[in-house]
């Protein structure tokens, strides 16, 4: 199977851009990835974009703005794992040998719908009677705490780490630190939940360009490779299912080390799918970064935080850099190759050599989550 | 035992009943609120509501089965935000049934807690935007 390199990356900062369209969102991504590349845009043989709720042809949408246009593009739906999915579908064009250079998109622009919780499918039948996202994982929580002993302080210093973070990202939606004060007396939301244990409603678009990891050193002299790109769906249950493991995270997690010939112990730094406080501590346990019932003790032990030994979300995470649904997956690899090359800046964690990005989709009946796609990167 | 799928129940004369496959609200003899769910005839699957196959075998065969109107309380949020048709603040939880299916539905406020015990009933959830009232089932927290 033909090794796979990461060449270019690209993103907006994520933010409220009421006034511009989806494309106009996404052209500067991609325009950003090509330059990093350095690459000619006539050898980028095919795009995948992800978008969740940009609506149809959003990749040719983008891609017309700017001439980059004959060439094949699939547009990719799988909720918040929509352009880590679209990653993956690179990843496998080129290790088939189809193409030698392809270009991702991650693009999203949920200010259109004004605010407020993320629009779900009404088809499915708990939508219907009143799922929403913050109750989902608020009920994940209350049932962690309930059986561990969590407690508000601890949740509330999630969000507290990764605005400290964030206020590191030029790139970050949400830009100030906060206090765990701050957290726990902002409004109830879904209890446990309070406003700032939620991720923000906003806008962005992020690319990235793959190319044949044989070809890679035309491009760039250091390139970043893909050591797994894993994408799984959840299992469908209609009874019993313990909500403080995150069963579709565990089996794509071991599916991803198995493929990286990598294990826990030698992840430098993680970017992880913290949509709400809780979430980014049940993955601690699913990457086994720690044992199961043990992730608050390990976020105050400092060891996610910058400066600690595997460092979660240091681009300030969902929680702080914004989830723009379809384009998280995205920003999250950019995230990644910026850490591994040492061009984080401020937020760098030091000598990082392999890095992960994982982002889950979907609220629906029956399923943990409806999708999960991992990846895993290496200096 | 006679089982009305009519879906009135309890419900004000005006009100818009939430539409669940399956005709999954009924009332019993004494007039009681009952969930039906179905069981597939080829595997023995259990599932709530009653889909018209099997979620484990694709068996097309599935009857109705009436689900017990108590469980257990295994985790429950409240929640002060989403679409406007909700009465605010409102509770959701998931409630583990005896035959071991697990019901997620809106919650009654009161005493809420991991572990209690539940019991299913009808109430108003929300709202229509033109004030109609939206009735379904709820589960409220009973002595155990």
């Amino acid at each position: 199977m033909r090794g796979v390199s990461v060449v270019g990356v690209g993103m907006i900062p994520f933010g409220k851009y009421t006034e511009k369209t989806l494309a106009d969102l996404g052209w500067p991504a991609v325009k950003a990835a090509i330059a990093d590349a350095g690459i000619e845009p006539r050898r980028i043989e095919a795009a995948y974009c992800g978008t969740a709720l940009g609506g149809m042809m959003a990749g040719q949408r983008i891609l017309g703005r700017i001439g980059l246009t004959g060439i094949p593009v699939a547009n990719i739906e799988n909720a918040c794992s929509s352009s880590s999915t679209a990653l993956r579908q690179g990843v496998m064009a080129i290790r088939s040998g189809e193409y030698d250079v392809v270009l991702v998109i991650g693009v999203e622009k949920l200010t259109k719908f004004g605010g407020g919780t993320l629009p779900l499918e009404e088809e499915d039948w708990e939508v219907s009677q009143g799922l929403v996202m913050p109750a989902l994982y608020a009920m994940r929580a209350r049932r962690y705490m309930h059986e561990f002993g969590l407690t508000s302080a601890q949740l509330a210093k999630v969000s507290v780490k990764n605005r400290s973070h964030g206020a590191l990202n030029p790139d970050a939606q949400m830009r100030t630190p906060v206090s765990s004060e701050e957290v726990l007396a902002s409004r109830l939301i879904a209890d446990p939940f309070t406003l700032l244990q939620c991720c923000p409603t906003g806008d962005g678009a992020a690319a990235i360009i793959l190319c044949a990891a044989s070809i890679a050193k035309e491009f760039r002299s250091e390139a970043i490779r893909i050591r797994a790109s894993d994408l799984t769906s959840g299992k469908y249950v209609s009874g019993f299912r313990d909500m403080t493991v995150p069963e579709i995270t565990v089996r794509g997690a071991r599916e991803a080390y198995e493929e990286a010939g990598l294990g826990p112990e030698d992840v430098d730094v993680a970017e992880v799918h913290d949509a709400f406080t809780i979430a980014e501590l049940l993955y601690y346990e699913a990457f086994g970064f720690c044992a199961h019932g043990d992730a608050g003790a390990f976020l105050e032990s400092g060891a996610t935080s910058l400066g600690g030994s595997i460092v979660v979300n240091p681009s300030g995470g969902l929680l702080a850099k914004g989830h723009p649904i379809g384009a998280t997956g995205a920003a999250q690899a950019v995230e990644i190759v910026r850490q591994l090359r040492g061009e984080a800046g401020a937020r760098q964690v030091e000598g990082a050599r392999v890095g992960l990005t994982h982002a889950t989709g979907g609220g629906i009946s029956g399923f943990d989550h409806g999708a999960c796609s991992i990846h895993i990167f290496s200096r | 035992m006679a089982i009305d799928t009519s879906l009135t129940l309890q419900a004000p004369p005006e009100s818009t009943p939430i539409l669940l496959p399956g005709d999954a609200l009924a009332k019993g003899d004494r007039g009681e609120p009952l969930l039906i769910g179905g069981r597939c005839t080829s595997c023995g699957e259990r599932m709530f509501p009653r889909h018209p196959v099997c979620p484990s075998c694709m068996g097309e065969d599935i009857v109705s089965e009436t689900m017990p109107r108590r469980g257990t309380l295994y985790s429950y949020s409240v929640v002060h935000v989403g679409p406007k048709k909700w009465n605010k603040p409102f509770a959701l939880g998931y409630v583990d049934l005896a035959n071991s299916l697990r019901v997620f539905s809106h919650l009654l406020l009161a005493d809420l807690e991991i572990g209690s015990a539940m019991e299913l009933d009808v109430a108003e959830v929300g709202r229509e935007s033109d004030g109609t009232p939206i009735v379904s089932f709820v589960f409220k927290r009973v002595e155990a």
